[in-house]
């Protein structure tokens, strides 16, 4: 065999292996391992519980609430997500004060957009009943995409945006 | 000193080092990433066939429901394939989508999605609406299809 030949045959297994290296390195790249929103179960069965019964209570009121309850429903509400719930519900309490309304939301579906360390974004779609004392429901949807933070071990509502 | 077989003793020996040291970490890219390579794969698929399937022509209804066959696989694709041809005309699009399950392994996902529609009725006029919607997705050897789609309900709390 001629000696060049020789060093083919090793130069080619050696491509092959670096091939092999940036290939691996490029699907590492391309995959986001930060977000472990479906791919850390426990984490987004955690966010989806903690968010949702927050959402649901929150966005559920009555004639005959305490102001406690009130306070504590609002109370997983921070920074920009304050506002934004007043600005959602401002119509609904007066209504709710004047006609004696009960409000009810019940959350239907949630799908964790995105989850890191400690923050993560969803989409909550909820079904809400308006009743009189006397009279039937009136039924909505409503479907809200939500920012929310870990803090202090508890998931915190920082973003609120209607669809 | 090496003799020349000597030195090229030794690029093989380097070379396969290579290769199973290159083997083992591709695999093991992969093997550690299959999780999020399936969730994003199912979100973009799930996405666009979303919008695809909520939205139709009715001046050229076979071609809308090609499109929607291409999307789709059993059961929603059997039940579009023999449906009623499209009589409206709708352009749909998803304002949020999320997963709201994934299983890698067994390549099925299951996807929620906030659609905005625009309706255009034989007359002309045009009406918007919002479309709320589950939707199961299944991986074939096409990508990820569309297996079932429903419109969630307003139901009382």
């Amino acid at each position: 065999m001629r000696p060049l030949l020789r060093w083919i045959a090793p130069a080619l297994v050696l491509a092959a292996g670096l091939a092999l290296l940036v290939t691996g390195q490029l699907v590492r790249n391309g995959a986001d391992t930060a977000d472990r929103a479906l791919t850390d179960r426990a984490a987004t069965a955690r966010v989806t519980e903690e968010v949702g019964s927050a959402l649901g209570r929150a966005f559920s009121y009555s004639a005959t609430d305490s102001e406690g309850t009130r306070t504590a429903a609002r109370a997983v509400f921070t920074g920009a997500a304050g506002e934004q719930y007043r600005a959602l519900t401002e119509q609904l309490r007066g209504w709710v004060g004047e006609q004696q309304l009960t409000l009810t939301s019940r959350v239907v579906a949630t799908g964790v957009v995105r989850l890191d360390a400690d923050r993560a974004e969803l989409l909550v779609l909820l079904d809400q009943s308006a009743r009189r004392p006397d009279g039937t429901p009136t039924l909505t949807a409503a479907q809200l995409l939500v920012g929310a933070r870990l803090e202090a071990g508890h998931w915190l509502v920082t973003d609120l945006k209607s669809l | 000193m090496q003799t020349r077989s000597g030195w090229i003793r030794l690029a093989w020996g380097v070379a396969l080092v290579v290769l199973v040291l290159g083997g083992l970490s591709h695999w093991q890219a992969r093997s550690a990433t299959a999780g999020e390579r399936a969730r994003a794969g199912a979100l973009a698929a799930g996405r666009s066939a979303v919008a695809v399937l909520t939205s139709a022509d009715a001046a050229d209804p076979e071609a809308t429901r090609a499109r929607w066959l291409a999307t789709t696989r059993a059961p929603l694709h059997d039940r579009l394939a023999t449906g009623p041809a499209p009589d409206l005309t709708v352009r749909a699009t998803v304002a949020e989508a999320a997963l709201t399950a994934l299983d890698p392994a067994g390549g099925s996902a299951r996807m929620i999605a906030v659609v905005r529609l625009e309706l255009t009725s034989a007359g002309g006029a045009v009406s918007t609406d919002r479309r709320r919607v589950t939707v199961a997705l299944t991986r074939t050897g096409d990508g990820w299809k569309v297996a079932d789609l429903a419109t969630v309900p307003v139901e009382a709390v």
